[in-house]
């Protein structure tokens, strides 16, 4: 079979690339712990409850350790349910310091919504019947919008929230 | 039609390849636009 010469350069940078992509998303996904957020672990949308993680009274952000948090969010049409605080009205900020470990747990009780920390690697779809997840350290001091960025409705623009990360 | 141009093509008896350099050009600077862009975006996703 005859091969232009360009054919072969092409062809070559081509699989070389594909190779060097592949190794690197190989080594992130092994080696560093990066794994899908969401597609693993099912849940009834019907009854979130039924799930431990967000049990009314689990919802929002929970201490589990020096530095380490775990935030249980439920997404609706159109809203982030963050819990309660002491005085029984809904959570809309949440506040962990600087440099602590928090693991994203959210699922949602209707339709596909988006759950991204705009500025940080916290980035992932909410399906209903899945519980997507995610953990990451929060380096950068400052305030980040939740935002829903995948179209789930006309109140779409309004469903956000904030976590600000003090030092 | 066909047979008109298949005369011209045998009396010219010229084997004409076509100039591929910038194609190649144009290929490669496409892959490194891909590249690129793969790694800044891999770069700000390990910078986050």
């Amino acid at each position: 079979m005859h091969l232009h010469k360009y054919e072969k350069i092409w062809l070559m940078f081509g699989v070389g690339s594909l190779v060097v992509f592949l190794l690197v998303i190989g080594i992130g996904a092994f080696y560093k712990g990066t794994h899908p957020q969401s597609q693993m672990t099912t849940i009834d949308p019907q009854n979130v409850e039924a799930n431990e993680a967000f049990k009314q009274e689990n919802l929002g952000l929970t201490k589990v350790d020096e530095n380490k948090y775990i935030l249980n969010v439920v997404a609706s049409a159109f809203n982030y349910d963050l819990g309660v605080d002491e005085e029984g009205a809904q959570v809309k900020s949440i506040r962990v310091p600087k440099g602590s470990t928090v693991l994203f747990h959210v699922t949602s009780k209707d339709v596909v919504h988006g759950f991204e920390l705009a500025g940080t690697n916290v980035n992932m779809m909410v399906e209903p019947g899945y519980v997507s997840s995610y953990e990451t350290v929060m380096e950068k001091p400052g305030e980040y919008t939740l935002v829903c960025n995948e179209y789930c409705g006309t109140g779409h623009h309004l469903m956000y929230a904030t976590v600000e990360v003090y030092e | 039609m066909t047979s008109l141009h298949h005369q011209k093509d045998e009396k010219a008896n010229k084997k004409e390849s076509p100039d591929l350099k910038g194609t190649f050009i144009s290929v490669m600077m496409l892959g490194l636009f891909i590249l690129a862009s793969w790694f800044g975006v891999y770069a700000l996703f390990v910078i986050r």
